[in-house]
């Protein structure tokens, strides 16, 4: 019965020895999740780095251990930074306007008034809208015949190629993946709003500071864990776009949308150098792991000293 | 415009235009701003989805007619008819949905076992090695997936798993964040319960099976939640693995529809109403979960 205490490792009675040991347990519950996550989510990321150091040779049909050549390679194609500028402009454009739109709709919806949750839930419903569904619905609305530029029309400005313009195509898909995200961000923030305490707001009312300093003393300060989940997990999927990318542009017009993620599976399906492909991948994972330790860095850090 | 007007009830009667400070008084000009931009903005959101709604029920050459003269009829079908509907569900589009459903349906039911059971195990047994055990949770939710999308579909290929059920629901099976999210709430379970149902001769299996999960229920929808949203959304990984007509999902089999050399978007709209309303309908009856799960998860 003993081993029924999991603060102690080790029993301070010996038991029965038929009773299977604490680790033994704990390894009949955890293998079928664990087995799962190696096969599934490990094994396939060592695979990527492993092969994204080999090469297959297309002249004599072998396929061997090249080292960093396919990083090499890619260091060296124009083609790689082109998409790693692509994906850093969108980065810098989509992720600060997610985080902002998102807290300003939480701060709005947090509020009182008639109907604060159905009004919430309208903007809320977007977040149900699977990424090829928002791809294809949006790509309807650009179209040049379609409902924006015939909207734009009744405003009397002329209509807009979206899409198929280099400067405008990146910019539409910005629009389109915030459509979806802004509301998801909200309910995290929303979250946290509630979590603060009223007194504090009550305090600060009494030291007669207004709307706009309790927002920068109170709300943001204690906001700051919620906030910097948001910022960190959108840049993480904002890395990753995909669907909209194949399904409407494929990376163009003149590579103005060729977001990293397309261009890796550009390369491993179109192209058909799966090596080169993976080197890729794993660039893109390290990049991602890294501006996530630095991002959550610095919002821990900040405004604890 | 949002900030401006953060001046919800109980913040509102610090303000300067009132120096007696009365909790009752709520007089100010701006008192309507916020339901008049929560209606506003609540509108621009579900615009898009009112007019695809409309135009799913409209017939498919009319889609798009008719936009020079901009009303309320553009999201208001004056002529409603489920023929995209019916149309739509004769085609392929029928079994890509019915394969999403299983696909997402199974997933739930399995990966739940899976993450509960090591959840449990994680937070109820106290063993060497359980730190490694953590690590390897929190790295597997780390790595994206969709970015290993590409090795993993070469050794689905290599075991011939394309084109089948258990190739398209495998990868949703294992889910570090849901693991993670029920440690944390299981974690919560106090301790005494355990014992005392020890003490009553319950096996492990059963201190799981009666204690954990029947107290776990809001842990467990959060659970499934996460599960069912990375199938139901996912379209890298049927975009590799579920090429075949037959073992489409929905999110493919729309690609396709839109692909096509004529388009038929009253088809197309439908589609994207039947994808949407079943994901909706989902997350909005549960919604108070999704929030608190995440409030519970120490996560923000």
């Amino acid at each position: 019965m003993r081993t029924g205490l999991p603060t102690r490792r080790r029993p301070a009675r010996p038991t029965r020895p038929s009773r299977p040991s604490q680790g033994r347990l704990a390894l009949y519950f955890l293998a079928p999740a664990l087995l799962a996550l190696v096969l599934l989510r490990l094994l396939p990321a060592l695979m990527a780095l492993i092969s994204s150091l080999r090469h297959h040779s297309l002249t004599d049909g072998v396929t061997r251990f090249v080292g960093l050549a396919n990083y090499a390679d890619l260091w060296a194609d124009p083609q790689f930074w082109q998409s790693a500028r692509v994906t850093l402009l969108f980065s810098l454009v989509i992720n600060p306007l997610q985080v902002l739109l998102a807290l300003g709709l939480a701060v709005l919806f947090n509020q009182r008034f008639a109907g604060a949750r159905f009004w919430r839930s309208l903007v809320f419903a977007p977040i149900a809208v699977p990424p090829a569904v928002s791809a294809v619905i949006w790509g309807i609305l650009y179209r040049p015949e379609g409902p924006l530029n015939a909207f734009l029309g009744a405003l009397g400005i002329p209509a807009q190629p979206f899409l198929t313009s280099p400067e405008q195509a990146l910019y539409a898909l910005i629009v389109l993946m915030s459509w979806v995200g802004v509301g998801y961000w909200m309910t995290f923030l929303i979250a946290g709003l509630q979590d603060i305490p009223r007194e504090v707001y009550d305090a600060a009312g009494m030291d007669g500071a207004n709307a706009w300093q309790r927002f920068v003393h109170i709300t943001l300060p204690l906001l700051r864990r919620p906030l910097s989940f948001v910022l960190v997990a959108a840049t993480v999927s904002n890395f990753l776009v995909f669907a909209p990318v194949q399904l409407l542009t494929g990376g163009g017009p003149d590579g103005s949308t060729n977001l990293m993620m397309h261009d890796v599976f550009r390369r491993a399906y179109s192209v058909g150098d799966i090596h080169y492909a993976q080197a890729e991948v794993v660039v893109l994972v390290a990049v991602t792991l890294a501006v996530v330790a630095v991002q959550y860095r610095l919002m821990q850090g900040k405004g604890e000293e | 415009m949002a900030i401006e007007t953060h001046r919800s009830p109980r913040a509102t009667h610090g303000s300067s235009r009132e120096p007696h400070r009365s909790p009752r008084r709520r007089i100010s000009p701006a008192r309507h701003a916020p339901l008049i931009a929560a209606v506003l903005i609540g509108l621009l959101f579900t615009l898009p989805l009112l007019w695809v709604l409309a135009g799913s029920l409209r017939p498919g050459d009319k889609v798009l007619a008719g936009l020079e003269s901009l009303s309320w009829r553009s999201v208001v079908p004056t002529d409603a008819t489920f023929h995209n509907y019916v149309t739509l569900f004769q085609g392929d589009f029928g079994r890509a949905v019915l394969n999403s459903v299983l696909v997402a349906a199974v997933t739930v039911c399995v990966g739940l076992l899976l993450s509960a059971t090591a959840a449990f195990g994680l937070a109820v047994f106290d063993f060497r090695g359980r730190g490694a055990v953590f690590a390897v949770i929190l790295l597997s939710f780390m790595i994206p997936f969709d970015a290993i999308a590409i090795p993993l579909a070469s050794t689905f290929r290599a075991w011939d798993l394309q084109n089948t059920y258990a190739g398209l629901i495998l990868p949703g099976i294992g889910n570090g964040l849901a693991i993670f999210l029920l440690r944390q709430f299981f974690l919560a379970v106090p301790r005494e319960l355990v014992e005392a149902a020890r003490l009553d001769g319950l096996s492990w299996w059963g201190v799981f099976r009666r204690i954990y999960m029947p107290l776990s229920r809001p842990a467990l929808i959060a659970a499934g939640l996460t599960l069912f949203t990375f199938q139901w959304q996912s379209y890298m990984w049927p975009l590799l693995i579920g090429t075949e007509p037959a073992k489409q999902l929905g999110p493919i089999a729309l690609g396709t529809l839109q692909g096509q050399m004529v388009v038929d978007y009253g088809q197309v709209f439908a589609a994207a109403v039947v994808l949407t309303v079943i994901p909706l309908v989902v997350l909005l009856r549960l919604q108070r979960y999704f929030t608190q799960s995440i409030a519970g998860s120490g996560l923000k």
